[in-house]
């Protein structure tokens, strides 16, 4: 434990927490909106880069977890008007139980198949969405009867404490046991495995604590915006968007992905007066990051350009 | 009368979507690359053929060839601003360069997809048919620009297999997606091979976008679900085997067709996935791909 | 420190990859305290049975018992957990944590739940650092360390699980001979503590002051058993690493007429990562000459070849007929006239016998092609009756014919063939040496080859170089080299 209070990182994230706790004293309304909406995403991301950052799992289909989670809690809040808790926990267990039907059979595949299979994934849950619209409201969407509050300060900081509880829920597991035997798993199965250690198991682990997660915060989303969506939860576009926040922010670091989330959303809202235009240049600029500073944002601050 | 129906739109259609495949999938065989880039370019060709026929009054057949001209220089400068600085970086280990490519693409895409919907707005256009009329095929009223598509994609098609296995360019490109390395010590240049790649690439890419504007309209926002539908049909079919991806496209177009026609329009594009899910479940390589 | 029963015994041993048997029949037992040591050249099956015995490949029949307990077809980490442990010669550590760290994964248990390490396992990896030398780099990143310090980790990973068989495989592979001492203390060490232990190596001579044991394998199959005298001195052996009687027919005259040499090569160096790959090289190669380069696997014949080719990154100069080919792509030296015959032979496996060929000769005008591909197809008939089959299917020694085929389409000034005669059976190295005999008396072509089979190598030479780790330790014509080199060689 004294290790954990003599950490540079520690303070840091304490004073960045303590900041954006008090955000709502001094932050209009709308940018709170805005704030709220990118904690979920850093949510997803670090989620995501758990697989990928550290048990080397390319997983193109976050938004078929996020979307089961969403969806799950939304349907039975509406359908059997639960609470907010239980739906949660609800939307979470089918993100998970999705997640391991997804990722048993699948996790045999190397190389680019298990990618594609998880893309498809995220197809197929779109059009059964589709299909099945008197549940799920089709494209339109559905709205659920519950949601977390209607005061932009109390979602505020539902959000930022729920992202600060899996950021250092995943941080700590990264830095874990576990983290370092996914690290081996992912880096060289091979020699993982001659060490003694089960690489299936661990990866499915892996991907069942990425499902609960990602799960959990598409959850929150829906019952923070009030609607689930195929276009907010499901859309490949939005698990383009985690990915690309994750290399932004800096692969392999869970904060990164954090930090590439909040950034890439606060820069589409910030960039908003160019019009149209806006997704154009925050997807150049990201772009030029991943170019020219592949390690991201986090790789610059810590180490500059030249240890990239 | 509708078996007719079907037949004829499910050629044309699994034609265009054939067509629109084999590119992504021969520059993926020559050089790895996915270019998840793929529908922002062939909406480029589709919009500047349009455009240019609306606004400077180009007839069919010179916006076509305006279209596909784009659609060439799009291909150049995906291949010069995303794919070949990854592959060249010191800095991007190589065992990752796989998902530097797809998420660079991807960025590109998006602003392909953005930039055109800024300039063109959002709204689908549809180009004047390149054929005006309709004719009668066994008692079916097709309209001659849709016979007159399913036939070009074929001359397309058979122009690149006589390209890839009847001449010596061709072979090289087939020696490249073999083995690269030995290319480079018969003293290939591989940056030559890969550019000549992009060049057919984007010229299919070219063809197959001024067509589906030509048939089925085309919207700046469309370009994910073209690179999806390319990218499933090229999956079923084996990454990188061209013939594997055309048989690819038939089963896919077919498949929407019929249930379009027999079932409803709504789950047009769902046996195709679940096909594909199956596919990839029990035989990942694809039909025809080889591990 | 001998025990009675023997720790790991392995019997009918046979693993199959498609067509081809990688391991045939294989049977050996190692006590406790007990060395063996496992040699044969690439391709004789040696690390495919280290693969065997640690579950990273599923034997197709076959035995493998530790203490009794069939293991075969196990998973890696359950043979692991049983007490087998490997040192890989290439693994990729976890570069973002320290050593002590990377010592400490290795101690961990296969449990999703201990999140924790136990506060004693902080004290084994200390312990297990100190074993093998790390002490005084505990805290640094695997990046930063010499390569000598990697296996050292590596050695410490293997340690991790106690393990009653430790694998080793190429154990002195890129090392320096003091480091090499210091490994062999290391392992005897081992010894010394009651394990079994299994050296993988390309040949006895590396080997042979540690093990008590050594079996040989060529081409799948076990070739000869005994201490490493015994095995060094048989008659299958010798023939498998030298060939038969050596004859030798050098010309001297043309190095000594010649000016400038055509190919000059000095002072390059070579780095894989930490490790050194070449040292110092300098040769030269004159018009007209075959030269040979002669060592063992791993010696560095590749690594020089592929500097030569532009394929790896060098210091050092590399002279081509005057000019300096730094700086030039592969592409550009091929056109210049180098052309490589790799030891992978990399063909062009899903296209045909002649699309192959043609390829090769595709910067040549169509008469020229037509009259080059003539004269290669007299020159390996074999070739002309394949020509419509694809590649792929071919048996080794006929995809080795192509291979120089493809490659003298290319009318080279310099051919470069490496390890020709790898994993091909005797019938095929005679036809391949009739093909050399020819090339050298009837075309004005000149030669570097790379060769560990010196009955092969040498009969063609006009003059040999010997690279022994990394290194150029001998030069001269073939016969002194028969009469100084020959004993001492293996």
């Amino acid at each position: 434990m004294k290790t954990i209070f003599r950490s540079r990182l520690f303070w840091i994230s304490l004073v960045a927490v303590v900041i954006g706790a008090t955000a709502p004293w001094w932050l209009s309304i709308y940018f709170l909106g805005v704030l709220t909406t990118a904690y979920y995403f850093g949510v997803f991301a670090m989620s995501w880069d758990l697989l990928f950052g550290y048990a080397g799992i390319v997983n193109f289909g976050p938004t078929f977890l996020i979307g089961l989670g969403a969806y799950g809690a939304a349907i039975l809040n509406s359908q059997a008007g639960l609470p907010i808790p239980v739906c949660l926990v609800f939307g979470a267990l089918m993100a998970l139980i999705g997640g391991v039907l997804l990722a048993l059979p699948a996790l045999r595949l190397t190389g680019p198949y298990f990618g594609l299979v998880t893309l498809v994934a995220v197809l197929l849950l779109q059009n059964f969405i589709v299909i099945f619209a008197h549940f799920t409201g089709g494209e339109i969407g559905m709205m659920v009867p519950d949601v977390l509050s209607v005061s932009a300060p109390v979602n505020y900081e539902y959000a930022l404490w729920f992202m600060v509880v899996c950021a250092a829920i995943l941080f700590g597991l990264s830095r874990s046991s576990l983290g370092l035997i996914l690290q081996a798993t992912g880096q060289d199965p091979i020699a993982a495995s001659a060490l003694g250690f089960s690489v299936t198991k661990h990866r499915l682990a892996a991907f069942c604590i990425s499902a609960i997660f990602s799960g959990l915060a598409g959850g929150m989303l829906v019952f923070y915006s009030g609607t689930a969506s195929v276009d907010t939860v499901v859309d490949i576009a939005i698990g383009v968007q985690i990915i690309i926040a994750t290399v932004l922010g800096g692969r392999r670091t869970i904060l990164g992905a954090m930090i590439g989330s909040i950034v890439i959303l606060l820069a589409d809202e910030l960039l908003r007066p160019l019009g149209q235009l806006n997704t154009f240049v925050v997807s150049a600029v990201a772009l030029a990051v991943i170019l020219f500073f592949p390690n991201g944002l986090l790789g610059v601050l810590l180490h500059g350009r030249e240890r990239a | 009368m509708i078996a007719i129906q079907i037949l004829i739109d499910g050629f044309v259609i699994s034609a265009l979507y054939g067509l629109g495949a084999i590119g992504f999938t021969l520059i993926f065989g020559v050089s790895g690359v996915l270019n998840l880039a793929h529908g922002g370019i062939m909406l480029i060709a589709a919009m500047i053929g349009w455009f240019v026929a609306n606004t400077y009054g180009f007839n069919p057949y010179g916006a076509a060839a305006m279209g596909v001209l784009a659609g060439l220089l799009a291909a150049y400068a995906t291949y010069y601003v995303t794919v070949r600085p990854i592959q060249t970086s010191r800095t991007i280990p190589p065992d990752e360069t796989e998902i530097f490519i797809l998420t660079a693409t991807l960025l590109w895409g998006v602003m392909i997809q953005e930039g055109l919907a800024y300039l063109f707005s959002d709204n689908p256009v549809t180009m004047r048919p390149l054929l005006p009329g309709v004719v009668n095929i066994l008692g079916v009223r097709t309209p001659r620009n849709e016979v007159m598509i399913g036939v070009l994609c074929w001359v397309v098609i058979g122009l690149l297999w006589l390209l890839v296995n009847r001449t010596r360019l061709g072979k090289t490109l087939l020696a490249a997606s073999n083995n690269p390395r030995a290319l480079g010590l018969l003293g290939f240049e591989l940056s030559r091979v890969y550019l000549l790649a992009w060049t057919i690439y984007g010229v299919l890419a070219g063809v197959a976008g001024v067509l589906l504007a030509s048939f089925l309209g085309a919207s700046p926002l469309g370009a994910g679900q073209l690179t999806a539908s390319a990218f499933s049909i090229v999956v079923l079919g084996g990454l990188g085997s061209v013939s594997g991806s055309l048989i690819g496209a038939y089963i896919v177009g077919f498949m929407e067709t019929i249930t379009a026609y027999l079932i409803s329009p709504e789950l047009r594009p769902i046996p195709a996935l679940v096909v594909l899910v199956l596919v990839v479940y029990v035989r990942p390589q694809g039909l025809l791909g080889r591990r | 420190m001998r025990s009675n029963a023997p720790v790991l015994e392995v019997d009918h041993l046979s693993k199959r990859f498609g067509g081809l048997v990688a391991v045939k029949d294989i049977g050996f037992d190692i006590h406790g305290g007990e060395i063996l040591g496992l040699i044969g050249p690439n391709g004789s099956g040696k690390s495919t049975v280290m693969k065997l015995v640690m579950g990273i490949e599923r034997p197709n029949t076959g035995r493998i018992r530790l203490e009794g307990v069939d293991v075969a077809g196990w998973r890696p980490q359950r043979i692991a957990r049983q007490g087998i442990g490997i040192v890989f010669q290439h693994s990729r550590p976890l570069h973002r944590q320290t050593v002590l760290e990377n010592i400490k994964l290795a101690l961990l248990p296969d449990s999703l739940f201990r999140l924790m390490a136990d506060p004693s396992v902080e004290d084994r990896a200390r312990a297990i650092a100190a074993r093998v030398g790390l002490e005084g780099v505990l805290n640094r990143l695997p990046g930063t360390l010499p390569f000598a310090d990697l296996r050292r980790m590596e050695m410490a990973k293997a340690l991790a699980l106690e393990p009653k068989v430790v694998l080793v495989d190429e154990p002195f592979a890129g090392l320096t001979a003091s480091e090499v001492a210091d490994f062999s203390r290391l392992i005897d060490g081992f010894r010394q503590e009651g394990r079994a232990v299994l050296l993988v190596d390309h040949n006895v001579k590396s080997v042979a002051a540690l093990v008590d044991r050594a079996l040989a394998m060529y081409l799948g199959e076990h070739i000869a058993e005994g201490t490493a005298e015994e095995v060094m001195r048989n008659e299958t052996v010798r023939r498998v690493y030298m060939g038969g009687e050596i004859e030798t027919h050098p010309r001297p005259e043309l190095a000594r007429e010649a000016g400038e040499p055509l190919l000059h090569v000095s002072g390059l160096n070579v780095l894989y990562g930490k490790a050194q790959a070449l040292q110092n090289v300098s040769i030269d190669v004159h018009e007209g000459e075959f030269v040979s380069v002669v060592g063992l696997n791993g010696a560095g014949k590749t690594t020089l070849f592929n500097a030569i080719s532009g394929l790896v990154p060098h210091s050092g100069a590399i002279r081509w007929g005057g000019t300096d080919l730094r700086g030039k792509s592969v592409a550009q030296i091929a056109r210049a006239g180098i052309v490589q015959c790799p030891e992978t032979r990399e063909l062009f496996g899903d296209m045909s016998v002649r699309e192959n060929l043609d390829l090769g000769g595709q910067h040549l005008p169509a008469p020229e092609r037509a009259k080059q591909l003539s004269w290669l197809l007299e020159l390996f008939p074999i070739l002309q009756q394949r020509q419509g089959q694809a590649a792929r299917t071919l048996s080794g020694g006929e995809q080795q014919m192509l291979a120089i085929a493809r490659a003298l389409m290319m009318k080279p000034r310099l051919l470069i063939l490496d390890e020709p005669t790898l994993g091909l059976a005797p019938v095929i190295l005679d036809l391949l040496s009739k093909a050399m005999h020819r090339l050298r008396e009837t075309t004005p072509i000149t030669v570097l080859l790379g060769e560990q089979n010196v009955t092969f190598a040498l009969p063609h030479a006009d003059r040999v170089y010997v690279l022994e780790h990394a290194r150029i330790v001998w030069e001269g014509d073939p016969g002194r080299f028969a009469r100084e080199m020959g004993t001492g060689y293996l």
